[in-house]
């Protein structure tokens, strides 16, 4: 019952988290000198376009209306109006963030997948060969910049072999003559379910180099880490008892010591996909990749706080729901962890 | 906690989450079968792909609002693709300036405050209607109305008359060059009345169009690619060769852009590094494409405050910037001599007009005469964050003026708070406003109005310019555009050489254009009225 308890607490907290940062958030965006009525009109307002476009965004309003008629419209699923593409921003995000997800999804999955195997073997076998190029591996995933490994792949993969593509989520053939159908926006998932097999493989082999590109950090992330735990879990004396009474080491490892040693790596690869969400910029400009981290930058720079405001609530609810997550994945993993 | 506990707990918390995002759309995904021509995913096209002709353009940057009533920025070069004008700018070199597009002649009564134009017979919307003079009132009345993007150029329009089918006669409140403005690929756009009216903006934005011009907007993909499919009624006709789709690619890193036209990716693209384009152009597969735009670099000064309210200054910078270096070696082939406000390959520009020319004596000399004979003043100069070219010019001058005595200041800043800066108290602004212009309709007014008329409170005439011979000059240089051409033009010149006299800004350079495509591509020749706008049904492969 107290689990319950526990859920509602902090559902209640989310909430509180949510509602602080709109306010935050909505009263920066009037404070900061910016002229949305003359973005909203075009590049060369004229006084009596911008006039007009005050009264129709209810900027002539006092501040606190403005603000319940945002929070109101929030509560029905709108998230206001692009200033700069005068289009509803649900839309945007229907397809931007489902696009940045399945990205940073796929990379984190490439991180654990590549990163526990190494982690656990580098800890186990300290100071041997596959250690030290494991540790080697993660500092040069961890140190390169993002942007210079992106590029170089891209040249090579593409240019040098040909073997991937450039860029996008699909190539033009499949947009002209296998077009995706949007349901949920993430490709993989939408073509297999509409059988469109020439589509799935095209965004499999498209996702893989900006997915590699966007996990390295947290590959690097995941061996150290993993590796560090490990090495002292291996220590324990129920490990010691574990190997005297004959387990084989597989189970040993990948059971009986990952399962305390991977928690701390957990929690870290979690804060590094929500940092991914936005933090993706880079990769998904040189990928032409349909990110969120490029739509608000493009926000950003081009003042259009409608947006950066949705930007900032949806990142707020990702992470507050990540976290939630990993603190319930703790408290499974971990008997030891009471939820209060 | 044991594993059914925690399977209990993550299955109400996703189901907390699924509730949350389906309260967050309300509406259904929208099917992508709006477009004119619905083609579902499953069947095969009636062209095999291997007989269909595809172009790809690989655009710089996302183009924020196809709408053409609004679009006033890089979407014109989707618009300009599915919508058409009265009339059309003819490249600069042409025989004549304007040539017939949906209308087919236009004249004006003698003050140019009435213009008839007749119309194209026989020519369809791409949703089956018919195009005449009510389309045209209805497309004009629209523009007007939403009070966006370029509207204003409409403002002298006091009633759009439907004489009779395919006339339609335009009464202005005012003498203004209805035939320049209505070739403006801005806001001069011609929509089908059934279909602006049955569809929101909204609809236009997900993938559609209203349009009459050759190719149909057939789907978008938001920030990724927008495809346009040929409209097989245009009344212009098909030939062989030409391409039956146009694909717009959003690809905002320049090294991707250049791999892209270098692999065939992409068939047009623009804006690569500046030092690679002699090895592209070397290439026997790819084609680089130079010539003048309509743009310029200017940098307004401020005339409240000291120093530059003295005409004596404001000449002596002017002589101080290094003209011939900048076009020479730093630009490599992207700028050209500037011969005052208006970029010399446009209408109502001459270059005959004197321009200042690099000269350091001279300019001691001026300084020494306006009482500064050490220099020993600060400059301020802002110009847009992550623009190269104009950081360069920053810098250059800040060498030059150093030699001088002055002390330039070359401050980087995103546009809001440069404007604002501006438009605040003159005496606390910056002395030297850096930016560009290009015109929203093709006409020496929409440069000096916009920077160099007498306004009461700034907006673009960020020099505080107040000059009674100017606006004189160039109002009436605006009322004769359209039923005396000639005289505007000198009327114009007029102006422009006492802004150059007195100094009024400095006039950097006029930018030229530089297009890259493959090789195989016939017929593409850069049109600066309408900036990096490929007109596809020109070409062919």
């Amino acid at each position: 019952m107290s689990k319950w308890v526990y859920l509602g607490r902090r559902l209640a907290l989310a909430a509180m988290v949510l509602l602080s940062v709109s306010i935050i958030t909505f009263f920066i965006s009037r404070v900061v000198p910016s002229n949305p009525a003359a973005k909203w009109v075009g590049p060369r307002p004229t006084q009596e376009q911008i006039a007009q476009a005050r009264i129709k965004l209810g900027l002539d309003k006092p501040l606190y209306v403005q603000y319940l008629r945002y929070m109101e419209d929030l509560l029905h699923g709108d998230f206001g109006t692009s200033v700069r593409t005068h289009q509803p921003i649900i839309e945007d995000l229907k397809v931007y963030l489902p696009a940045t997800l399945e990205l940073v999804m796929m990379g984190t999955v490439m991180a654990l997948v590549i990163g526990i195997p190494l982690g656990v073997l580098s800890g186990a076998k300290k100071n041997s060969l596959l250690d030290h190029s494991s540790r080697l591996l993660a500092i040069a995933a961890v140190s390169v910049p993002v942007f210079w490994m992106a590029l170089l792949l891209q040249l090579l993969f593409f240019g040098k072999l040909g073997i991937l593509p450039l860029g996008g989520r699909v190539d033009t053939a499949i947009s002209l003559y296998h077009p995706v159908r949007n349901i949920t926006g993430f490709y993989l998932i939408d073509t297999l379910v509409t059988g469109n097999w020439p589509a799935f493989r095209n965004s499999l082999v498209h996702i893989i180099l900006p997915a590699f590109c966007l996990g390295a950090f947290a590959t690097g992330l995941t061996i150290r880490m993993t590796r560090s735990t490990m090495i002292e879990v291996l220590e324990e004396g129920y490990i010691t008892a574990a190997r005297a009474a004959g387990f084989p080491e597989r189970t040993i490892l990948f059971r009986l010591a990952l399962k305390n040693a991977i928690i701390p790596t957990l929690t870290v690869v979690a804060l590094s996909f929500v940092y991914a969400i936005t933090g993706a910029i880079l990769v998904e400009v040189i990928f032409s990749w349909p990110g969120l981290g490029r739509y608000v930058t493009e926000a950003i720079l081009g003042v259009d706080f409608p947006v950066i405001m949705a930007v900032t609530l949806v990142v707020t609810v990702l992470y507050v729901f990540i976290n939630l997550l990993m603190d319930l994945l703790q408290a499974f993993l971990d008997p030891r962890v009471r939820l209060e | 906690m044991r594993y059914q506990e925690f399977l209990k707990i993550f299955g109400v918390v996703l189901i907390l989450g699924l509730l949350v995002s389906a309260c967050a759309t309300p509406a259904p995904p929208s099917p992508p079968e709006e477009a004119a021509t619905p083609t579902p995913p499953e069947e095969a096209p009636t062209r095999a792909p291997a007989e269909e002709n595809v172009a790809v353009y690989a655009m710089v940057t996302s183009y924020p609002d196809i709408d053409p009533s609004i679009s006033f920025s890089d979407d014109s070069v989707v618009t300009s693709n599915a919508y058409e004008t009265l009339v059309w700018y003819n490249p600069p070199g042409s025989a004549e300036m304007l040539s017939p597009g949906l209308a087919t002649s236009w004249e004006s009564n003698e003050d140019g405050t009435e213009w008839t134009f007749h119309l194209r017979e026989g020519v369809k919307f791409h949703d089956g209607t018919d195009f005449n003079a009510e389309a045209v009132k209805y497309s004009i009345d629209r523009t007007m109305e939403m009070a966006m993007g370029a509207s204003y150029i409409w403002d002298p329009v006091e009633e759009v008359e439907v004489v009779d089918d395919y006339t339609a006669r335009f009464k202005l409140s005012y003498a203004a060059p209805v035939d320049l403005i209505a070739a403006s690929g801005y806001g001069s756009w011609m929509m089908s009345p059934t279909c602006t009216e049955a569809h929101d903006s909204e609809w236009l934005n997900e993938g559609n169009d209203c349009g009459s011009g050759p190719y149909m907007i057939e789907s978008r993909e938001r920030g990724q690619r927008l495809v346009m499919t040929r409209f097989d009624d245009y009344w212009g006709g098909w030939q062989e060769g030409q391409f039956h789709k146009v694909v717009f690619d959003i690809v905002e890193e320049p090294t991707v852009r250049q791999q892209m036209i270098e692999a065939g990716d992409a068939d047009v693209t623009y804006l690569l590094a500046r030092e690679n384009y002699e090895a592209l152009d070397a290439r026997e597969d790819v084609t680089v494409y130079t010539n003048p735009s309509f743009q310029n670099l200017i940098g307004l000064l401020n005339h409240e405050k000291p120093p530059l309210d003295d005409p004596l200054v404001r000449q002596a910078i002017s002589y101080a910037f290094p003209y011939d270096d900048l076009v020479t070696n730093v630009m490599m082939g992207a700028a050209v001599q500037a011969h005052g406000p208006v970029p010399t390959e446009m209408w109502g520009s001459s270059e005959d007009l004197t321009q200042y020319d690099y000269d350091l004596d001279k300019a001691r000399e001026l300084l020494d005469q306006a009482g500064y004979p050490d220099g020993g003043f600060d400059l301020l100069m802002t110009h847009a964050t992550g623009d190269l070219d104009e950081a360069q010019v920053g810098e250059l001058w800040r060498a030059e003026l150093a030699k001088l005595g002055i002390n330039l200041e070359v401050r980087a800043m995103s546009w809001e708070p440069q404007w604002d800066l501006a438009m605040s108290d003159p005496m606390a602004a910056q002395d030297i406003f850096v930016m560009y212009w290009w015109p929203d309709y093709v006409s020496p007014y929409s440069f000096l109005f916009s920077m160099f008329h007498c306004e009461e409170e700034p907006f673009f005439n960020l020099g505080y310019v107040c000059d009674a011979d100017v606006d004189e000059a160039m109002d009436r240089a605006n009322e004769l555009s359209g039923s005396d051409r000639a005289e505007a033009e000198r009327l114009f010149i007029e102006a422009e050489q006492r802004l150059i006299d007195n100094a009024d800004a400095v006039f950097f350079y006029d930018v030229m254009n530089e297009h890259v495509a493959r090789s195989d591509i016939k017929g593409y020749a850069d049109n600066p009225a309408y900036p990096h706008v490929v007109f596809f049904y020109n070409l062919s492969r």
